[in-house]
């Protein structure tokens, strides 16, 4: 038997050392791999890849392979901010004491742009052109100060006087027959 | 000038400055009514809803201010005087239930309670947990944290638990903004994070009602 027969070339499947030798003296004369070579073969599949179709037929609208890229990462966004409504979608708002107590700081916090935004209560009778709210810094803060007694308010935002808002977070006051409005208690109040 | 007359003139004008601009400590912010704000069909009818108020002992300025917001909204005529209506209606339940030395805004926000539908049951009970201490900030609470999908008789036992408590004002403020921050999170998520608060807050305190889901996100109490 010859060694084109299958027959292994090794007296015995015990020689380590002769097997090592017969494999180290193969791969030894074997040229290593040219740079040139794989640019060869790297353009030639880039080639193929791009003779292919770019577009395919579903449900019998035309598509490209990208537009599934589009739809996943519209999938993830919308997942993402679904978890985060108050801080991407929602107003924010605030309510700070200052001047030792005598005066609340209302700040409120617009995901979209506005012209002009009002604070609108009890306090002041509803009229927006009474407490304008200024808008603080460029990412959309409003804020107005406003002298309140102790005791429960109620309140809300008028935006382009036209647009009430409610703070999500704050205490709200169900829809009274007109829309929610929010609540604030300011202390101090006795009995 | 004579120095003397000076210096009299001077402590009159500081003492008239600062009359002026000190605030008035108690009762409901002053609400004028603006007829100017109607047509004068519904102020005439705003009046007399307002002077039937009075006469039965209620107060007139949650009426006001009722009326001056849907004016501002820019609500149709009846639907002012409905709101304006069913306003005094809750007002006069209200005082029913938290006694007829409520104060003004006690009155306010309970009658905004029985709107939502709240019991009068719960009213009285708040009343009950504090007898002399203003129940604004208990029924405010109440009232949003219902509003956010806390079933009525657990908002009920926790807001009445914390109100005990001496000082509480500022752990129902943490009770509110921990429900509404956990409101968002989904069904359940609002009960179960005022168990856990109600367990961080009153000492010793058994559940009011078993966990609404399995998540263990710790929601931190206020120092105490």
């Amino acid at each position: 038997m010859s060694e084109r027969d299958g027959v292994l070339p090794f007296p015995s499947a015990d020689d380590d050392a002769l097997v090592a030798a017969r494999l180290a003296s193969l791969y030894g004369n074997t040229r290593p791999v040219e740079r040139a070579q794989i640019e060869r073969c790297a353009r030639a599949v880039l080639l193929e890849a791009s003779q292919q179709s770019p577009r395919s037929w579903l449900a019998g609208v035309r598509y490209s392979r990208w537009m599934w890229s589009v739809a996943a990462a519209a999938v993830l966004i919308v997942v993402t901010l679904r978890g985060r409504p108050t801080t991407l979608l929602e107003p924010q708002g605030a309510v700070t004491r200052v001047d030792d107590g005598q005066a609340i700081r209302f700040d409120l916090r617009l995901p979209a742009r506005a012209k002009a935004v009002a604070i609108v209560g009890d306090f002041n009778g509803w009229d927006e052109r009474k407490t304008p709210m200024l808008k603080r810094s460029a990412d959309g803060t409003w804020s107005a100060r406003v002298a309140l007694l102790p005791g429960r308010h109620v309140y809300a935002f008028v935006v382009d006087g036209d647009r009430w808002l409610v703070d999500p977070l704050a205490p709200q006051v169900p829809d009274s027959g007109y829309g929610p409005t929010n609540a604030l208690v300011v202390e101090g109040a006795t009995r | 000038m004579n120095p003397i007359v000076f210096t009299v003139l001077l402590s009159l004008h500081s003492i008239a400055a600062a009359s002026r601009d000190t605030i008035p400590r108690e009762g409901f912010q002053q609400i004028q009514f603006d007829a100017s704000r109607f047509d004068s069909v519904t102020a005439f009818a705003l009046r007399n809803l307002l002077d039937n108020a009075a006469g039965r002992g209620l107060p007139t300025g949650p009426l006001v201010s009722r009326a001056l917001e849907g004016a501002a909204r820019r609500a149709s005529s009846d639907h002012i005087l409905k709101v304006v209506r069913d306003h005094a209606a809750a007002l006069a339940e209200a005082r029913d239930a938290l006694g007829v030395e409520s104060r003004v805004n006690e009155l306010d926000a309970g009658a905004t309670a029985i709107r939502s539908g709240i019991p009068r049951a719960a009213l009285r009970a708040i009343r009950a947990s504090r007898p002399v201490g203003s129940v604004e900030m208990p029924l405010t609470v109440l009232t949003d944290i219902v509003q956010r999908g806390v079933p009525n008789t657990t908002a009920q036992d926790a807001v009445t638990s914390i109100s005990r408590l001496p000082g509480s004002d500022e752990a129902l403020q943490g009770l509110q903004i921990t429900v509404a921050k956990n409101a968002i999170r989904g069904p359940g998520m609002a009960v179960d994070a005022l168990n856990r608060y109600l367990r961080g807050t009153v000492q010793g305190i058994a559940s009011p009602s078993t966990p609404a889901t399995g998540d263990r996100k710790p929601i931190r109490p206020p120092a105490p």
